[in-house]
């Protein structure tokens, strides 16, 4: 009975509703349409949750995809002719020892926050990087032998160095020392990362750790470098999501998740580049090469003649055929074919010649005595301790690597390890061989490989006229100079055969086809959001 | 009598927390992979900046002082800072477990109802090809791991049928997907149990009395089946906490969410041991939880097992 009352009175309510939104919701959308239009929004796929999200803490690359538009820097660095620009400095001059650099800033320039940039917030910024406080990750040591930031006056600022460091602009240059408001660093303390104002054309407005981020744009913005085509942003909201599993990249672009999406897998980058919906830009990073370490100090491999068998028996452009699709090129030193310093010369070592390889291995002593197909000397079985991280195609590449040089009679004991374990295996030199690859645009990221006391001297040398080389180039400005130093140290690497490198990193982007006008800045890494423009549809 | 049994009931709990944090300690110290150097690799830094930077972790000090300093400081509730965030534990899990808690629910609601679905048709269609085909469903979904499900339900929802969106967070819609891929596993886990149990109870004396006395309409017998039938199954379903856990990581990454698996998984890939300890803790908590719950449960189900507890 009671029913009877209640669902009389909901079909009564259902029906009102139904009249409702068949009279009134229609009126209501016609006044919305005179309305401004809709923000234009993009959605913009990071490949994994940035291990941390504030520049000056954290070391991801993933983090300055977003926030190199969020920061401004003192300069930038034009990736077409490798000459430095103004930035939130005007201009600057270097002392003639290269120990004092004198910034001069722009005086029209407003963090997100709405306070002033000035002289202060530089020294701020630079004092907050080096505090042992924050317990920087990466920033710190981008500035090398840093002293101490001076004021001269309110928009004067004079940085001192301990040793002249010739990558002081590039690092200057770089999200990792962008310019953060003071006042919003004061105000959220711990909590920066999650509220963070720079001076950049996009604000930092949302940030939900391990969801998404949010940029709006900056309608204020007014003091871009000439690099920037445009003086204000184009789109209103770019949102930033979390796509870690390699296999959902492709997918959301192609449902239309998500517009722009990096490191599609090569395998799904050639489905994309068959649709004339998607646009695939493929971007080289500047930087070192996908290289395997020979460990000169544990032997075998201090024997030269075998380091270089390995080499000339691994058949790179097979390699980068199965694995990587053709889409990245073979390397063939240390650095990558667009980081400043490459010297082509390295293109004339360890060609694929496996009979020069079995010659070499014969010479040296190893030969397949008892016919098992594995080379030995004095008894002593020929094999090789190669451990591998899980990520960048190592795995499959290492794979490769050990079924050409088992070919040859070289045995391959190889092992997937974490990152923190190979870290820790490179530098207690418990390896024969050991992937590893860094990005950068300064080739003074040899030196944190092939000097003796480098981080990730794998190879485990100690070569004095390689360190003098090396940091001779670190001290050095003048650009000829640095190459022309840059060249001998690369030809010392490979005619010690102290790697073998195998693959130039490249960025494979996917683009849905209404996103134009996509660049990236000197790293390679690191959009131009400003620039980017969305077609209608 | 109820109380002493909930007192008894509470003393192992601390136990096991204790236990989950001292395991993890020990874990954390004798996996390969140093702190200190893991955070620096991308900065170029040398071994004696490497060395200071471990020192000012506290990873310098032997390791029993370390274990009595973790201790205590779980003791006074301090979840730390992460080392990799600079950021308060307590805060980074508090942001990554609504949407975790989130997704288990759903889960657990689906894994539920289809595993009992599934379980009990299997039982009284027993041996007939109904039988044969929901069995091999229930083996097809515990045995099928979840990142492949996952790519399979994207595939056909969202890329070919474009019903639903294949990653994100935010809506009822976002959520269906990752359920339903962690909640298929989880039927059939539930679903085998449940036909066992449901077949082993139907071919009990009184049941076959009942029923060879032809008294009981089908209804009643259910009642009289099932009840004895799903106590135990209650103590799996909430073991199965655990493997909605350990399910999410996966499931999160696939889908692209948010959650307390994505943030265990970079914390151990970065050997950030606060907020590995923090997740662990808490891990322990809910399983510690969910247990005590499902036992009260059980006793209330079967008043036998209540005599037999206290």
């Amino acid at each position: 009975m009671v029913c009877h009352l209640f669902c009389r009175q909901i079909k009564f309510a259902a029906l009102f509703v139904l009249l409702f939104s068949a009279v009134i919701l229609p009126a209501c959308s016609s006044t919305e349409s005179e309305t401004p239009p809709t923000p234009s929004r993009l959605v913009y796929g990071l490949t994994l949750a940035p291990s941390g999200l504030d520049p000056h803490l954290n070391a991801s690359s993933e983090l300055g995809i977003p926030l190199t538009s969020v920061y401004d820097t003192l300069v930038y660095l034009d990736e077409e002719t490798g000459q430095f620009v103004p930035g939130l400095a005007n201009s600057w001059t270097v002392s003639g020892d290269g120990l004092v650099y004198t910034f001069t800033l722009r005086d029209d320039v407003v963090f997100h926050d709405g306070t002033p940039f000035n002289a202060e917030a530089v020294k701020f910024n630079l004092d907050r990087i080096t505090s042992p406080d924050l317990a920087s990750q990466k920033a710190r040591f981008m500035l090398g032998p840093y002293n101490r930031a001076e004021l001269v006056d309110e928009f004067t600022v004079k940085i001192y160095l301990d040793q002249p460091f010739a990558p002081l602009l590039d690092s200057l240059s770089q999200v990792y020392l962008g310019m953060a408001s003071p006042a919003a660093v004061q105000k959220w303390g711990d909590e920066y990362q999650l509220h963070q104002a720079g001076t950049g054309p996009y604000v930092f407005s949302d940030y939900a750790p391990g969801d998404r981020l949010l940029l709006t744009a900056n309608p204020d913005y007014a003091w871009g470098p000439e690099l920037y085509s445009r003086q204000t942003a184009s789109i209103d909201e770019i949102e930033f999501r979390f796509f870690t599993d390699p296999a959902t990249r492709s997918p959301a672009l192609e449902t239309g998740e998500a517009q722009i999406m990096g490191e599609i897998p090569p395998q799904d980058a050639e489905r994309l580049q068959a649709d004339a919906q998607f646009i695939l830009q493929p971007q080289p990073i500047p930087g070192s090469s996908l290289m395997f370490f020979l460990n000169t100090a544990r032997p075998p491999l201090d024997e030269l003649p075998l380091r270089q068998a390995l080499l000339y028996g691994a058949n790179r452009p097979a390699i980068i055929s199965a694995v990587f699709r053709d889409t990245s090129p073979v390397a063939y030193g240390p650095l990558t074919a667009v980081t400043f310093g490459y010297d082509p010369a390295v293109k004339d070592y360890y060609p694929f010649d496996p009979a020069r390889a079995a010659a070499l291995l014969d010479e040296a002593g190893w030969l397949d005595t008892d016919g098992d197909g594995m080379r030995e000397r004095n008894g002593q079985p020929l094999v090789l301790d190669m451990y591998l991280m899980g990520w960048g195609f190592m795995p499959e590449v290492g794979q490769l690597l050990a079924a050409q040089w088992q070919e040859l009679g070289i045995g391959i004991n190889s092992q997937i390890v974490s990152y923190p374990e190979a870290l820790a295996i490179g530098a207690e030199g418990g390896h024969h061989l050991i992937p590893f690859t860094l990005s950068g645009s300064d080739p003074d990221i040899m030196r944190k490989f092939f000097h003796a006391e480098a981080q990730f001297n794998w190879s485990k040398i100690n070569n004095p006229t390689l360190d003098s080389l090396l940091t001779e180039a670190a001290q050095t400005a003048d650009r000829p100079t640095r190459a022309n130093l840059y060249s001998q140290a690369q030809q010392q690497v490979m005619d010690q055969a102290l790697i073998l490198p195998v693959r130039d990193y490249v960025n494979l982007n996917g683009l849905n086809n209404r996103v134009q006008g996509l660049r990236f800045d000197a790293q390679g890494w690191f959009p131009r959001l400003i620039d980017v423009t969305l077609a209608a549809q | 009598m109820w109380g002493r049994y909930i007192r008894r009931r509470l003393f192992q709990p601390a136990f096991v927390l204790w236990l989950a944090a001292t395991l993890t300690f020990l874990a954390f110290y004798f996996t390969p992979g140093d702190p200190a150097q893991t955070l620096l690799a991308a900065s170029g830094a040398g071994p004696a900046e490497i060395a200071q930077r471990r020192a000012e972790l506290g990873l310098d000090a032997p390791l029993p002082v370390q274990y009595i300093r973790y201790l205590v400081n779980l003791l006074q509730g301090d979840l730390g800072q992460s080392w990799l965030h600079g950021r308060s534990v307590a805060r980074m899990i508090g942001e990554q477990l609504p949407p975790t808690i989130e997704l288990s629910l759903a889960a657990m609601i689906i894994g539920v109802f289809l595993g009992f679905a599934l379980g009990i048709l299997a039982a009284i269609r027993q041996g007939t090809w109904v039988d044969t085909l929901t069995t091999t469903l229930a083996v097809v979904g515990l045995s099928t791991p979840t990142y492949w499900t996952g790519l399979l339900v994207i595939l056909f929802f969202s890329l070919y049928l474009g019903w639903l969106p294949s990653t994100g967070d935010g809506s009822f819609q976002h959520l269906i997907l990752p359920a339903l891929t962690l909640g298929f596993a989880l039927a059939g886990a539930i679903a085998r149990l449940v036909r066992a149990r449901v077949v082993e109870v139907m071919g009990r004396q009184y049941v076959l009395a009942a029923r060879a006395r032809g008294i009981m309409p089908r209804p009643v017998l259910f009642i009289h089946i099932l009840r004895p039938a799903i106590a135990p199954v209650l103590t799996v379903i909430a073991l199965q906490f655990g493997f909605l856990l350990g399910g999410a990581v996966i499931t999160e990454s696939v889908f692209a969410r948010p959650g307390l698996g994505k943030l265990a998984i970079e914390a151990i890939l970065w050997r950030d041991l606060q907020v590995v300890r923090g997740v662990v803790i808490l891990g322990a908590v809910v399983y510690v939880l969910v247990n005590l719950l499902a036992d009260l449960a059980q006793a209330w189900l079967n008043p036998r097992l209540r005599d037999e507890l206290t």
